[in-house]
């Protein structure tokens, strides 16, 4: 049954109503009187039973716990009282909600909903998800890719850092999760109650290593089949500076338009980038629009609409000096047969940045 | 009668002047689903949706009616501003996450809140029991009976089971994107009808 209604509106026809302006007589139909309809068979009525403990995890102390790939298929997960724990969960899931956790290790693979921490203390995690929520925590080491702002409420002692993690399946995760790797705001961290004179939240040391927070699980423990490595060099998700300081005022825009081998040109990108020595601030997969490209590209070449219509546009800013030319060689020598944006020079290049970062910030707020 | 005397007004007032938009507004703690029902309300994309800082509103086109919805936070630090937002409203829509078992008696409490404020006196009140695509989510059923809805006697209320993030009891008709509101406008369709 999905409906119940209040039922003291039942009323007798032909009555007179007391406190219209009209006098009219009600022939109001009562709420609650639906009798010639059928209860309605939703989808959750039809579901089998299932043993919720398969999606739990509960009041677990000094052990190695979690679930392997393939074992949560997307479905919600929830993780309470547990302490001094390493926990696993490497699937992609709906939802996971933490609560009254202590000194715990955590790696949460993608998550297509929010991933929502409360009551918890002492905290390690890495962590894939659409949005990212604290309430009343303390001390959390976060290795975060949020597709949206993260929140904190109440909390102190947070940290974060970009997140960095592989294992084998984790990059179809993010696709069931319908995360993309490009999209994460990880070092701008929205703070519901903020103290003045105080931070309750700061980023983490650049060199973090993620394994010095959240070691490999146990080689004698269920996890020993799954291949997991945090080699910054290998990470699923792009490591990216984010808010940190820039070291060099010049960066470049390099767009790859949506086809088959954009992700990894995108990383083929990355790699030979900060092989020359320049960072990667930030990523955008993004559609645009055929308005969004004169907007975004002041120079607008009009061929680019009928690109930008394929699919979206997965957007990179290097930095570093140099960096423009460096773009330009790149995409002349590695790319030729691709179809990149680069800017031009590095006295518009700023200028490219910040008119699709604005615009894709835009585009992915309400 | 004075919860269907609270309809029948806000009905006359439709009849009245057509243009009248109906004022809805959506409250519940965070993490409810409140954006990802009005964006599914609007018919627009649910895929990419961040924490409401402050409020979100839309217009909603609905078989004649035009439904201004608001949005509001739902963050334990901000809920002290919903009482911002309860001028003029003519539906009251209080999102609960069926599955946050934890979070039970907090949006039990914070819904017989407002059930006392003065503002709110009379106003019709639609609960959705969202998230019921998870597994744990708590049917309708037992909700209604947690949050004690049988003892309101001052206002209409329905609840209804839904997930906003597959529109499933929250119907959205993809093929003139208009929306409706499940039983509720059904009902006030036929009392507008008769009372034409």
């Amino acid at each position: 049954m999905g409906c119940f209604y209040s039922k003291k509106s039942k009323r007798k026809s032909g009555e007179k109503e007391e406190h219209t302006s009209t006098g009219e007589t009600s022939n109001a139909v009562p709420l609650g009187n639906n009798t010639d309809e059928a209860p309605k068979q939703y989808s959750w009525d039809k579901r089998e039973k299932v043993d919720l403990s398969h999606y739990t995890l509960k009041e677990l102390k000094d052990v190695t716990v979690g679930r392997l790939p393939g074992t949560l298929n997307g479905e919600q997960f929830v993780i309470q009282e547990c302490e001094n724990c390493n926990i696993f969960v490497l699937d992609h899931s709906a939802t996971i909600t933490i609560d009254d956790c202590v000194n715990c290790r955590i790696v949460l693979g993608p998550v297509k909903g929010s991933v929502f921490f409360r009551d918890c203390k002492d905290i390690k995690c890495v962590v894939a998800c659409q949005q990212f929520r604290t309430r009343d925590c303390q001390k959390m080491d976060v290795f975060l890719c949020c597709a949206t702002q993260p929140i904190i409420e109440s909390s102190t002692g947070m940290k974060f850092g970009c997140f960095q993690y592989f294992y084998p399946e984790l990059a179809f995760h993010f696709k069931d999760a319908g995360l993309s790797i490009f999209n994460n705001n990880w070092s701008n961290i929205h703070d519901f109650t903020p103290v003045s004179g105080e931070n309750n939240w700061s980023l983490l040391p650049e060199a973090s290593s993620v394994l010095d927070f959240v070691p490999t699980p146990d080689p004698e423990s269920d996890f020993k089949s799954v291949r997991i490595s945090a080699d910054p060099s290998r990470s699923i998700v792009p490591l990216t500076k984010g808010g940190r300081r820039k070291e060099s005022e010049e960066s470049c825009l390099f767009l790859f338009f949506a086809g088959e081998y954009t992700t990894a040109n995108a990383r083929k990108l990355i790699d030979e980038a900060v092989a020359k020595g320049f960072v990667l601030i930030q990523t955008k997969e993004v559609l645009m629009r055929p308005e969004d490209v004169k907007r975004v590209f002041q120079n607008s070449e009009d061929d680019l609409v009928e690109w930008i219509t394929k699919g979206p546009v997965v957007a990179l800013e290097l930095n570093g000096d140099g960096v423009v030319e460096a773009c330009r060689n790149i995409a002349n020598e590695v790319f030729s047969a691709t179809k990149v944006f680069v800017s031009d020079n590095k006295n518009t290049s700023t200028r490219d940045v910040d008119n699709f970062f604005n615009f894709a910030d835009m585009q992915m707020g309400f | 009668m004075k919860e269907l005397e609270g309809l029948l007004s806000i009905l006359r007032r439709l009849k009245q002047s057509p243009d009248h938009e109906v004022r809805l507004l959506l409250l519940g703690l965070d993490n409810a689903g409140k954006t990802t029902l009005l964006k599914q309300l609007a018919a627009e994309d649910i895929s990419h949706i961040t924490p409401t800082q402050g409020f979100n509103i839309k217009s909603v086109q609905a078989s004649g009616f035009k439904l201004n919805v608001w949005d509001i936070g739902g963050q334990r630090k901000i809920r002290p501003y919903w009482r911002s937002y309860f001028d003029n409203t003519d539906v009251l829509i209080y999102v609960i996450d069926s599955s946050d078992r934890k979070r039970l008696d907090e949006t039990s409490l914070e819904l017989a809140d407002l059930l006392e404020e003065e503002k709110l006196a009379g106003v019709p009140l639609l609960i959705f029991a969202n998230k019921q695509d998870l597994m744990t989510a708590s049917p309708a059923s037992v909700l209604a009976e947690s949050l004690n809805l049988h003892t309101i006697r001052d206002r209409m209320w329905q609840v209804q089971a839904c997930s906003a993030l597959t529109a499933e009891g929250v119907q959205v008709d993809a093929t003139n994107t208009a929306c409706k509101l499940t039983k509720l406008e059904t009902e006030w369709l036929s009392v507008w009808q008769q009372i034409s």
